[in-house]
């Protein structure tokens, strides 16, 4: 009885201490100008410098704004205005071989320069746009999305 | 596309008896497929040299094709997922930078590393790793980094406890001379990790110049 109890309290602790300890992390802002926005669950919030980002976040820039940003893997990315980019997979776990980049660009303007996991992986970073797909190894490039509203 | 809504559609009459409703089901299908891909937004991706002038290779793919991209400013197009990519073309330079601006003005400077060692079992900085520290200092400050990472490491001789002290003892020796140098605290994040990630393996017990450091990343 007792010992069940202390295993109950173990495992608690264990949950606990796994939820809260690492939220897995893809990056953070590094700059932003005018209107930038990072979209998470729906919800939207200005972005600014020093700000964390997800799995699964959206960069948004408005008319007149833009956003650099630095990923764990020392990759760096950057949105022109008028932008949209989901963070669709972000995995930088090089113990465990778990090395994956992809982003989706719905519209905008976005230069990105490969980091860690290009180099590890070289299919791990992919950009997908509505008429193509980018596979990058270990490169610095640009990649132009016409706004479907145009 | 259309042989694909066609094939769609064929299968939908056949799989049901026709009724009206077939009918709004193959119009919202052909006007879903026209969406998807009679108007899809083109896309244009340029290969641009790295920041050291080297240049990468670049696959720009769809359901049709594949083009590579393996020059500085190579580009192509590819108007929708089914046509093929445009055949690639090199770029003026100075129309690159036009159309990317914003994003390219955006760009931050990519992180900097730099790899600081020790005596055998010292904690205290020779006069040429001071000098390697003005360095890391002009990467914080050109980069106006608010996120430096700082790792320190041993070799293998001695307990694992012993090492995870003096690989902390290691860490905070740099982190305190950025400290002093004006670096706000703050945005210094020490870890150690004693033995346990070395970046030359050897056995348990081995002496080894190169673990004996402290790696310190600037972003």
């Amino acid at each position: 009885m007792r010992i069940s109890l202390i295993a109950i309290c173990l495992l608690f602790i264990c949950c606990i201490g796994t939820a809260t300890a690492e939220e897995p992390r893809a990056g953070f802002v590094k700059n932003v100008s005018g209107q930038a926005f990072i979209e998470r669950n729906k919800v939207m919030t200005s972005a600014k410098a020093k700000d964390r980002l997800m799995e699964n976040d959206v960069l948004v820039t408005g008319q007149s704004g833009s956003m650099g940003v630095i990923l764990q893997d020392n990759s760096v990315m950057s949105i022109g205005s008028n932008t949209r980019l989901v963070i669709s997979k972000f995995m930088f776990e090089p113990a465990d071989e778990k090395l994956s980049f992809v982003a989706q660009i719905k519209k905008g303007t976005v230069v990105y320069l490969t980091g860690l996991i290009a180099k590890l992986n070289h299919s791990g970073v992919k950009f997908e746009t509505p008429a193509a797909t980018c596979g990058i190894r270990g490169t610095h490039f640009a990649i132009k999305v016409e706004d479907p509203g145009n | 596309m259309d042989k694909k809504v066609f094939f769609t559609a064929t299968l939908l009459s056949q799989t049901h008896k026709p009724l009206p409703r077939i009918r709004k089901v193959i119009l919202l299908l052909v006007l879903l497929g026209l969406l998807m891909f009679g108007c899809a937004p083109t896309t244009q991706v340029v290969l641009l040299p790295d920041p050291d002038g080297k240049v990468g290779i670049l696959e720009v793919s769809n359901v049709k094709g594949t083009q590579t991209l393996n020059q500085a400013w190579q580009a192509t197009e590819s108007a929708s997922m089914d046509r093929t990519p445009s055949k690639p073309e090199i770029l003026e330079e100075t129309k690159v930078r036009q159309v990317f601006q914003e994003a390219l003005a955006a760009e931050p400077i990519p992180p900097a590393s730099f790899i600081i060692y020790f005596r055998m079992d010292r904690a205290t900085l020779s006069p040429e790793s001071l000098s390697l520290l003005t360095k890391v200092m002009e990467a914080i400050q050109v980069r106006k980094s608010t996120d430096i990472i700082v790792s320190g490491h041993t070799d293998a001789v001695g307990s694992g406890e012993y090492n995870r002290r003096l690989s902390l003892r290691r860490a905070r020796a740099v982190a305190d001379i950025l400290v002093a140098g004006g670096i706000d605290r703050e945005n210094i994040h020490v870890t150690y990790h004693g033995k346990g990630n070395p970046l030359v393996p050897t056995p348990d017990g081995v002496p080894e110049p190169r673990n004996r450091r402290v790696e310190i990343t600037v972003r």
